[in-house]
């Protein structure tokens, strides 16, 4: 039972875990080699790792994405170490529109101009995005905004992130005050008077069962008992 | 359409966390007023009174700016929201 319970709870964290480290944006220091576009057919496993199309456009069976190539600095420990090795990774670059995940991203053609621009400087550029690459189900991550830096040896401060957690944990440290005082105000006197009903009945069960018991009793011949 | 849908379903989660909110705020409130009450009269099994000022107070609270101050829930992520569309298509 506590084996379970504790796998049950690993499973929790894990799914949390991965969850938010798909959605949250990550940066990384890359120098964009150059973009394209390829037209691509999505199968019923990868469609969720893709947004929908273009915000103002329609949805069809097929249609192009938007690809921006870079050599990537590697990093370590979900990039908090920087190594000095790069490597190629190659970023989507979708509208992510109105619902999810909530981006609000619609200039995509502009994040393509301006990547573009930078692949003609081979500068450095620090490139926000959400997701994953996964090569074996052409799954890439959304960019979601470029900029150019100095070098390669960038400090990045990954303000959105700090503001998420911070908020989540008041978020759940309010969510449980709520529920405490729920409890102590409104299911506790509840449980209290269902409890002191249910004493006040089988006390007066017992006692009617002694009546009929002494009932029965009268029935009986006197000297037998 | 994704914007209707995001306004609407948007609309009803924050009025869920509006309501739950401000029910929690007026049970703290009443929570706090009994306990007052039974400082002040530490010995008075006065149940009436106790009732009466209990009702004043929630009144009174009522009247005042805290509940309205509830109203942010729906303010603050609209204003999350304007911002992120705004920094993340900005040029």
């Amino acid at each position: 039972m506590h084996r379970l319970k504790t796998i049950f709870r690993v499973t929790v964290v894990l799914i949390v875990g991965l969850f938010l480290h798909y959605v949250l944006p990550q940066h990384d220091v890359v120098r964009v080699t150059s973009t394209e576009i390829i037209r691509t057919d999505f199968s019923g496993f990868n469609r969720i790792f893709y947004a929908q199309a273009d915000s103002g456009g329609t949805a069809q069976i097929t249609r192009d994405l938007r690809l921006i190539n870079t050599d990537k600095k590697k990093t370590m420990l979900l990039g908090f170490v920087a190594r000095d090795s790069t490597e190629v990774m190659v970023y989507r670059n979708e509208d992510t529109g109105w619902i999810w995940p909530p981006y609000f991203k619609f200039d995509s053609s502009d994040l393509q101009a301006e990547s573009t621009s930078i692949a003609r400087r081979e500068n450095w550029a620090v490139l926000t995005h959400y997701g994953w690459r996964v090569r074996w189900a052409s799954i890439y991550p959304n960019a979601v905004a470029v900029r150019l830096v100095e070098g390669p040896d960038v400090r990045i401060i990954p303000w959105f992130n700090i503001f998420f957690f911070g908020a989540l944990i008041a978020g759940i440290a309010f969510l449980r005050a709520m529920w405490m005082q729920f409890r102590e105000r409104a299911v506790d006197p509840l449980l209290d008077s269902a409890g002191h009903k249910y004493d006040e009945a089988s006390a007066d069960i017992a006692a009617r069962g002694g009546r009929m018991r002494r009932w029965f009793a009268s029935w009986r011949a006197k000297d037998k008992r | 359409m994704g914007f209707v849908r995001l306004v609407v379903f948007g609309f009803l989660a924050l009025s869920v966390i509006y309501l739950s909110v401000s029910v929690y705020a007026r049970s703290v409130r009443r929570e706090k007023l009994e306990k007052s009450w039974a400082e002040d009269n530490p010995d008075s099994s006065d149940i009436a009174a106790r009732d009466a000022f209990v009702a004043i107070g929630i009144v009174e609270y009522n009247a005042s700016y805290r509940p309205k101050l509830i109203g942010l829930v729906y303010v603050v992520p609209t204003v999350i929201v304007a911002t992120i569309v705004y920094i993340t298509n900005a040029n």
